[in-house]
């Protein structure tokens, strides 16, 4: 379906070249700073491996609100960061009053309550709770908050399945950096004292 | 039924009408899907931003409008006739008795409006995926239930008209289902027209039918992102499934934070500066691997393979061959490094290892070799000062 290896294959090497963009991999940074460069580096491969969707592009536009990131997103995405940018956000968040929200819910429940079975209200309290949740989860979603629940629900899923991926694809570049890691350090080891001392400090 | 029909062609000889053409020229195809159901697979199905999702994200009340719209009925084979395809007769009959369409002039006005509603760009990939979930997800359950499923699928099939079939029979119904049946495994055109079937006995006013397909929708959503998260399937009620989802999307989402952080504190040590030319070449490894010793890798494998990891088993084999020609040192370097990040399996590491130290030796006659080692040497002594 969608996590085929192609997918991840674009994934990897965006995310790659935004380590390089970003410099992820030279001193000069502090681990937080070195953290949130790959963070962002990740995010932006993610949301450009996918295209465009509704979280991809609520995705970006959440990452370029910090000014310096903007450059790095520009160069790495080049032509997509436009597109991926442009619509919604959080701009087209549809404007709810709590007051009148809950001033609906309690007329309905009160009028439906005057001459009905006790299933009716159940149902209400159902959709009250489903509601909350929907409300968390337009909170996690990127890009939430100006869906409606049907492509929220969708939303949703593409993202689920796009973290997977992440997570995959993360933890396998995570192992075999280690991994290679290790070979270094028994290279080293095994050459004798020499390198080890000179410049095989690990 | 005279003046319907020639209304139809009358549509088809105003030339200027694209929208109705197009929409004509789309219900064919999607007739033609449902006469040769198996030859359809979900990929197949065009796109155009006219997806799962726009579809879905009809309004009820328009919904409800095409509902009730009661325009001069006309059966579904004289707009094909229209379109001038034979092989759509047989579906004359029964398409005739089962339902009432809305007229020509109305529908293709809504497609018209529509196509704005569905060119939104939607990505093709997440329709085809959607596509392909239903019909995973959906057709087994499909069968025993006959009308609501039949909503559902129709919605994603987006058939060009809307059938409601307000009065109960079991002819219609018959009928309806051996088309939806036929409809199970086919993907139609994207065009955003929600049918709707009332059940027997069930209260056939707009709103009721507006709720019920608002809430077949979210049942299908929610079947998906049921499916999608392990242990969740067993879970009945909106609410513990939504808690579930909400869970696993927090979880993975710290996953990726961690992950990150954990790649922070091992980044350092790898020298991901001379991917630099690999990564700029598309998917052509030729432009790094063509060095003075012109080792031919074939450039072809690194995209085409079924798995990443498949990808980086056979890149394996292939690097430690450079490693024995030299081409410039900084692709070189880039490729030993990337290739040793490459290898995701945990059992191929012995390999590169042990080829390393083997080709140490064996090189060690070579004239090329001395220079192609010590300077190795120093790439990885600089790697590991970092």
């Amino acid at each position: 379906m969608q996590l085929t290896s192609s997918f991840k294959l674009v994934f990897l090497k965006q995310m790659l070249r935004g380590f390089l963009l970003s410099d992820a991999s030279s001193n000069s940074m502090s681990f937080h700073e070195r953290k949130n460069a790959i963070k962002l580096s990740a995010d932006a491969a993610i949301a450009f491996a996918r295209g465009r969707t509704r979280w991809s592009q609520g995705l970006i536009t959440n990452l370029s609100k910090n000014e310096k990131n903007k450059e790095i997103l520009k160069s790495l995405l080049g032509r997509e960061y436009d597109n991926l940018r442009k619509p919604c956000g959080n701009s087209l968040k549809i404007p709810r009053s709590k007051k009148i929200l809950r001033r609906c819910l309690r007329m309905c429940s009160r009028r439906k309550k005057a001459g009905r079975a006790q299933h009716i209200c159940k149902s209400i309290l159902a959709k009250a709770l489903a509601k909350k949740r929907i409300q968390v989860l337009k909170k996690l979603v990127p890009g939430g908050e100006s869906m409606d629940g049907f492509s929220l629900l969708d939303e949703t899923l593409d993202y689920a399945m796009s973290l997977k991926a992440q997570v995959d694809v993360m933890r396998r570049l995570l192992k075999t950096s280690k991994a290679s890691l290790n070979i270094k350090q028994m290279k080293a080891w095994g050459q004798g004292g020499l390198d080890f001392t000179a410049g095989g400090h690990l | 039924m005279e003046p319907p029909r020639s209304s139809g062609v009358g549509i088809d000889n105003s030339g200027e009408y694209s929208p109705e053409i197009a929409e004509t020229l789309r219900f064919e195809e999607e007739i033609q899907s449902l006469i040769h159901p198996s030859s359809f697979d979900g990929s197949a199905a065009p796109t155009g931003g006219g997806s799962f999702t726009a579809l879905l994200g009809l309004p009820a009340n328009q919904a409800v409008e095409l509902l009730h719209d009661s325009g001069a009925r006309e059966p579904l084979a004289s707009r094909i006739r229209v379109g001038g395809h034979p092989v759509h007769r047989p579906f004359h009959l029964p398409l005739d008795c089962s339902s009432a369409f809305p007229s020509n002039a109305t529908l293709v006005d809504r497609a018209a409006r529509f196509s704005v509603f569905a060119a939104e760009g939607s990505p093709a990939s997440s329709s085809g995926r959607l596509k392909a979930e239903p019909q995973d997800s959906d057709s087994p359950p499909l069968d025993p239930i006959p009308t609501g499923p039949a909503k559902r699928k129709d919605t994603g099939r987006s058939k060009c008209d809307v059938r409601l079939s307000l009065s109960f029979k079991s002819q219609a119904k018959a009928t309806a289902k051996k088309s939806k049946n036929a409809e199970e495994n086919t993907d139609g055109d994207k065009l955003p027209y929600v049918h709707v079937r009332a059940r027997r006995g069930q209260a056939t006013d707009n709103h009721s039918l507006a709720e019920r397909a608002r809430r077949e929708k979210i049942n299908v959503r929610m079947k998906l992102l049921q499916e999608l998260v392990p242990g969740c399937s067993k879970i009945t009620g909106t609410a513990l499934v939504l808690d579930e989802i909400i869970n696993h999307v927090q979880t993975l989402q710290r996953q990726v934070e961690f992950l990150s952080m954990r790649l922070a504190a091992v980044n350092p040590r790898i020298d991901f500066s001379s991917l630099d030319s690999y990564l700029s070449a598309e998917c052509g490894p030729v432009t790094v691997r063509n060095g003075p010793g012109g080792v031919v890798v074939d450039p072809s494998l690194w995209p085409t393979d079924a798995t990443a990891e498949a990808t980086r088993r056979l890149l394996v084999p292939q690097f430690w061959h450079i490693d024995l020609v030299p081409p410039q040192l900084q692709p070189q370097q880039s490729l030993t490094t990337w290739e040793r990040d490459g290898a995701a399996h945990s059992q191929l590491l012995p390999n590169p290892t042990t080829s390393l130290f083997l080709y140490d030796p064996a090189n060690s006659g070579n004239a090329n070799v001395p220079h192609l080692t010590a300077k190795l040497k120093t790439a990885e002594d600089r790697a590991l000062n970092l």
